[in-house]
C-alpha cells in the first residue's frame, strides 16, 4: 500500500488500525536496523522500536505531507536512539567513552560475529565515531541512502553530509588498520 | 608494516540478528500498546501532572473530613431540637401560646380577603356581643398598627 494510501486510511476512524498495522509492517525492519545499528542490544533496539511507533502513532495525524513519510519515520527513531544514549550518560554519569566502551563489550558478546574477525573490526571501528558521524555512516553504507534524504532526516547540507561520510569512512580504515 | 585496509574491500552485510519470528510479532505487541495508549487517555487522572496529583491528595481528604463534621453537627443539632420538643407537655403548649401569641395586621387582612362563602357558619352568625367577648379574649395591647 502506498503511503498516501495509508495516510488517507489512518485518517478515517473506521480504517485507522489496519492502515497503522500496515505502516508498522511497511517500515519496521527499516527503521529497527537503523536502531540497532546505533545501541547494539536487540532490547533496547526493540523497546525504542515499538517507541517509535508510539510516537508515530500519536503524531500522524500532524504529519505534514509535504515530507516523505519514511523520512519522517526516520527522523523520530534518530533522535530517540540519539535521547536514549545521552540519557545513558547521564543516567550513569557516564563520559562517551564508557558508553563507547559498553557498546564495544556488546558487540564483542555478540554470538553473530563470533568468528568474523574482519566484521568485528569493521563494527568496533564503526563504533569508534562520533555518534551523529556514526548515524552518518550507518545510513549511507548499510542503507544506502541518498544524501539528499539523509538531509532531509538528519537536518544537515548535504555537502556537510558528504564530507562527513568520507572523513567516516577514512577514519574506520584507520582503526581497522591499527586494531 | 600494517597492510593497507580499504573499506570496499569488506563485505557489505548486516552482521546482527534478531530472535526468529521477531517481525512478525513485532506488529501486534506494537498495536497492543497504542490501544493501551488510548485506554491512557480516556483516564484523565492519571495523565494530570504527578505534582498536582500528590497535593490533591491531602486537600480531598480535608475536604471529605471538613463535610463529614458538618452534616454530623447538623443531624445531631436537628435531633436535639426534636427530643426537647416532645418532653414538652401539651398542656405547657396551650399555656405558652395563650399567652403569648399576638394577632398581627396580617391575619386581620387575611380575614378581609376570604370570601363569605369560605367562612364558616358559626363565624358569620356570631352577634356583636360574641364578637367583641371573642376579641377581648386576645392581648391586644401589643398589636402594632
Amino acid at each position: 500500500m502506498e503511503d498516501k494510501e495509508l495516510l488517507e486510511k489512518f485518517a478515517q476512524p473506521e480504517s485507522r488500525n489496519m492502515a497503522f498495522n500496515q505502516l508498522v509492517r511497511k517500515y519496521q525492519e527499516k527503521i529497527y536496523w537503523h536502531i540497532r545499528k546505533m545501541v547494539i542490544d536487540h532490547d533496547d533496539a526493540d523497546d525504542l522500536t515499538q517507541d517509535v511507533f508510539l510516537k508515530v502513532w500519536k503524531n500522524l495525524d500532524n504529519f505534514r505531507q509535504d515530507a516523505q513519510l519514511y523520512t519522517w519515520i526516520y527522523r523520530i527513531a534518530t533522535n530517540e536512539c540519539l535521547s536514549f544514549l545521552s540519557s545513558k550518560k547521564r543516567k550513569f554519569f557516564l563520559p562517551l567513552n564508557d558508553v563507547t566502551a559498553e557498546l564495544m563489550e556488546k558487540v564483542e558478546a555478540s554470538p553473530e560475529l563470533a568468528g568474523d574477525e574482519v566484521q568485528m573490526k569493521l563494527q568496533k571501528a564503526i563504533l569508534r565515531l562520533p555518534e551523529k558521524q556514526r548515524l552518518v555512516f550507518n545510513m549511507k553504507y548499510f542503507d544506502e541512502m541518498k544524501y539528499e534524504e539523509m538531509s532531509e532526516i538528519l537536518g544537515t547540507s548535504v555537502g556537510a553530509l558528504k564530507a562527513s561520510y568520507h572523513i567516516a569512512v577514512k577514519k574506520i580504515e584507520e582503526f581497522i588498520k591499527r586494531d | 608494516m600494517k597492510k593497507e585496509v580499504k573499506l570496499s574491500d569488506i563485505p557489505r552485510r548486516n552482521p546482527y540478528q534478531v530472535p526468529e519470528g521477531y517481525f512478525d510479532r513485532l506488529p501486534m505487541r506494537v498495536m497492543e500498546r497504542t490501544a493501551a495508549r488510548e485506554q491512557e487517555q480516556v483516564a484523565w487522572l492519571p495523565n494530570l501532572w504527578r505534582p498536582l496529583r500528590l497535593a490533591m491528595a491531602p486537600l480531598l481528604l480535608l475536604l471529605l473530613v471538613f463535610v463529614g463534621v458538618f452534616y454530623y453537627s447538623m443531624t445531631a443539632g436537628q435531633e436535639k431540637q426534636l427530643m426537647n420538643l416532645a418532653r414538652v407537655s401539651d398542656t405547657e403548649i396551650v399555656d405558652y401560646l395563650s399567652a403569648y401569641t399576638t394577632i398581627e395586621t396580617t391575619d386581620f387582612a387575611e380575614l378581609n380577603t376570604l370570601r363569605e362563602q369560605e367562612l364558616p357558619a358559626d363565624v358569620l352568625n356570631v352577634s356583636a356581643t360574641a364578637a367583641e367577648e371573642e376579641l377581648e379574649y386576645y392581648n391586644l395591647n401589643n398589636i402594632d398598627y
